[in-house]
């Protein structure tokens, strides 16, 4: 039981931390088609940025800095690099971002070196929120997700409510007619894509300091990030929640569960011989945790290749 | 121009042919490792280039490839059956093929992202399986054997790995070449540029995708293969991103639209690597910087300049580029070595050692040593050297593009106009 409600609450956190990062990821390729290879080197400079501002100025600083910092990147790299290589197609596009995410990791570690940096919570944020089952439920892994959770309600009024959530939605459904109607069609690419990055670069500060901060943090994040957007079906805000809170709840629980292929085979009496097999048929399910992302997208791709919440291919 | 080309291509076999005769160990398997990463390249092109499959993980078949290379030498050297060892690369060939078949059945149904997205989960599904799976490929160590002589020849010398190799990869590039002109081949293109259309001119779109995709993995098998044998060891990271990431980044380089562009990307990019890895800790940086600058201003990649060139550039009009060129070359060396300033004294000043040198000295400056030159990091002389280089080359950018541009309309003006404008 304990295992259950401390796996579910690390699960729901984890989660919506993904969804933070992803959020921006879907609504960038919703709108513009890109797939935005850097997205999660967004997120990692994000963490620096509110490490280097938490040495500095202070922690809350930081939280406000790096979203802007990030998200004038992403007005950068949208203006004057991929604006440039839209007429060759969207490969391109995707290669440049790809390319974008070294140049990021190598400054990074060019100044903060190969090793993790301790970003560090201020002082009274490290409590325990509760104790259940004599469990000490660290605070900021709720404040981690109360921040994800006003973001998802904030980008869902934003795009149901407000009228520029409506011209955002119509641009991913016929951006010609939009700007026919005199909306300046590349103004709202930008701001999307600048509003993505700066999500990614806010979840990075507030999870950096709860999470290590280190240059291989985006590697660790950028693949799965990629499940979460493709699971929840590209361009869909609720499906990348759903996706993430799943695929959360999914690594949480499968990192403590000792199940193997070859207990499967038990219950109708082949246990030993698949013991005996060994192979893949023995592998803990704890310790292939991390390719159990990668094995629901391709269930999901295979089985409804749009995702959850996806309308189109 | 047919028989010139042949006349160059046996021209640069009989170069490598001869090689190993005034080249170092060294040299010598830098050389093996550029050949195979162009055979690598020219095997992702065939799914990429010319049938229009972005493959975010064909690392996956190249590390198949390599363990399948390396369980074959293993079970040779245990005496389990006799193999020769120059056909190993038919066993990475074999496994690459069929695994190729396999996934690339279910890649294929889908296509643009999402089939770019299905490849990359199949990589990272073997990337992250394979260092617990102890028995197969041998935990997060990897697997090691030795290379057997056979065929009367030891292979213990690093110039019998490379004929072997040259013999492999020049042999898979002709197949590779020869494939183009199959009605397979020509049906890639047709794949590429209008799958619709070919579909309703009756052909089974999908088993086509999937035969070319596994054909790819063949070839990319074989490279792997060739890797295992001169490395004579296979590890899970060979199915890593980055792997299958390089392949992608020095395909484009290349240019993924000609045929030999990739393996000229591949190779030269993996001799940059090398070098730079050497010189420089930061030598990804300048990896990304100059994968950024290709698909910002050459984004057809070295390849498709030489064709453009090649196509364009009327008789005698190279004599009008020489001057306008030069003065590109000036100006990207200008930015260049201020980048390269900037990166390098950055790295100096933030390394442990020199911020222990300030410590000891109670916060006087110390001058560190670049490129033979001491420098003085307080003083303004010191950083207006990379400034004033960044901006003498911001300066006369707008220049150089201005006369190269009107040094290549002067150029190919009057040449016959062959298919589409640039």
């Amino acid at each position: 039981m304990e295992y259950l409600v401390v796996s579910t609450l690390n699960g729901v956190v984890h989660g919506l931390l993904l969804f933070m990062v992803s959020a921006g990821l879907t609504l960038i390729f919703g709108m513009m088609g890109v797939l935005n290879f850097s997205h999660a080197w967004f997120y990692m400079l994000g963490a620096y940025i509110g490490f280097t501002c938490t040495r500095t100025i202070g922690f809350w600083p930081g939280i406000i800095l790096a979203p802007l910092l990030v998200g004038a990147l992403g007005v950068f790299v949208e203006r004057y690099m991929l604006r440039r290589v839209h007429k060759y197609g969207h490969a391109h596009e995707l290669l440049l971002t790809f390319g974008l995410a070294f140049i990021i990791e190598e400054v990074i570690k060019l100044f903060y070196g190969d090793f993790p940096v301790s970003y560090q919570m201020p002082s009274y944020m490290r409590f325990a929120a509760f104790t259940i089952f004599d469990t000490n439920y660290p605070f900021y892994r709720l404040f981690i997700g109360g921040v994800a959770g006003l973001i998802f309600v904030g980008l869902y009024l934003l795009l149901t409510r407000t009228r520029i959530g409506i011209i955002v939605r119509a641009a991913t459904f016929r951006p010609t007619t939009v700007e026919a109607l005199g909306h300046n069609l590349p103004v709202i690419f930008m701001g999307v894509f600048a509003a993505g990055a700066a999500l990614a670069g806010l979840a990075g500060a507030v999870a950096g300091a709860f999470f290590p901060t280190s240059p291989n943090m985006a590697t660790d994040f950028g693949t799965l990030v990629f499940v979460v957007t493709v699971v929840g079906g590209l361009g869909s805000v609720e499906g990348a929640l759903i996706a993430s809170l799943m695929i959360g709840l999914f690594i949480s629980f499968s990192v403590g569960l000792n199940w193997a292929l070859a207990d499967l085979f038990g219950i109708v009496g082949l246990g030993p011989w698949a013991q005996a097999f060994g192979g893949i048929l023995t592998l803990k399910l704890s310790t292939i945790a991390n390719s159990m992302p990668f094995l629901l997208m391709l269930f999901i791709l295979l089985v409804r290749p749009a995702g959850l919440m996806g309308d189109r291919q | 121009m047919t028989r010139l080309r042949y006349l160059l291509i046996l021209i640069a076999l009989g170069v490598f042919a001869i090689l190993p005769v005034f080249l170092s160990g060294n040299l010598l398997n830098a050389i093996i490792k550029m050949m195979i990463s162009a055979l690598f390249a020219l095997a992702f092109t065939l799914a990429m280039g010319q049938a229009g499959m972005l493959s975010f993980g064909h690392a996956a078949y190249y590390g198949l490839g390599a363990f399948a290379a390396v369980h074959a030498m293993r079970f040779v050297e245990a005496g389990a059956f006799s193999f020769p060892t120059p056909l190993i690369p038919l066993a990475g060939a074999a496994v690459g093929f069929l695994f190729g078949l396999l996934f690339g059945w279910f890649a294929t149904q889908r296509s643009g992202v999402y089939f770019s997205m299905v490849t990359l989960a199949l990589a990272e599904l073997l990337y992250t399986l394979a260092p617990t799976w102890n028995s197969l490929f041998g935990g997060e160590s990897g697997i090691s054997t030795i290379r057997g002589a056979s065929w009367g020849i030891s292979f213990g010398d690093d110039a019998h790995v490379y004929y072997l190799t040259l013999f492999w990869v020049t042999l898979a590039t002709w197949c590779l070449w020869a494939f183009t002109r199959t009605p397979l081949g020509r049906l890639a293109l047709a794949l590429r540029d209008n799958e619709h259309r070919v579909r309703f001119l009756g052909f089974n779109t999908h088993m086509a995708r999937t035969l070319i995709f596994a054909l790819s993995c063949l070839f990319t098998g074989v490279a792997g293969a060739l890797l295992a044998i001169a490395t004579e060891a296979a590890n899970y990271t060979a199915f890593s991103s980055k792997a299958s990431a390089d392949v992608v980044l020095q395909t484009f380089i290349g240019g993924a639209g000609t045929f030999f562009g990739p393996a000229l990307g591949a190779a030269s990019m993996t001799f940059f690597a090398r070098v730079t890895s050497d010189l420089t800790r930061s030598w990804l940086l300048y990896q990304g910087l100059l994968f950024v600058l290709v698909m910002l201003f050459v984004p057809d990649g070295i390849g498709g300049l030489i064709a453009e060139h090649s196509k364009k550039v009327k008789k005698g009009g190279y004599k009008a580029l020489v001057l306008p060129y030069l003065l590109c070359l000036v100006t990207g060396l200008l930015l260049l070595a201020g980048v390269v300033f900037l990166v390098e004294s950055t790295h100096i000043l933030l390394s442990d050692g020199y911020i222990a040198k300030t410590k000891s000295s109670g916060g006087a400056a110390v001058p560190f040593s670049f490129f033979g030159q001491d420098f003085n990091p307080r003083s303004w002389v010191t950083w207006s050297i990379p400034i004033g280089l960044l901006l003498a080359g911001a300066a006369l950018m707008p220049a150089a593009m201005k006369v190269t541009g009107r040094a290549w309309l002067h150029a190919t003006q009057s040449a016959p106009a062959q298919g589409e404008t640039a």
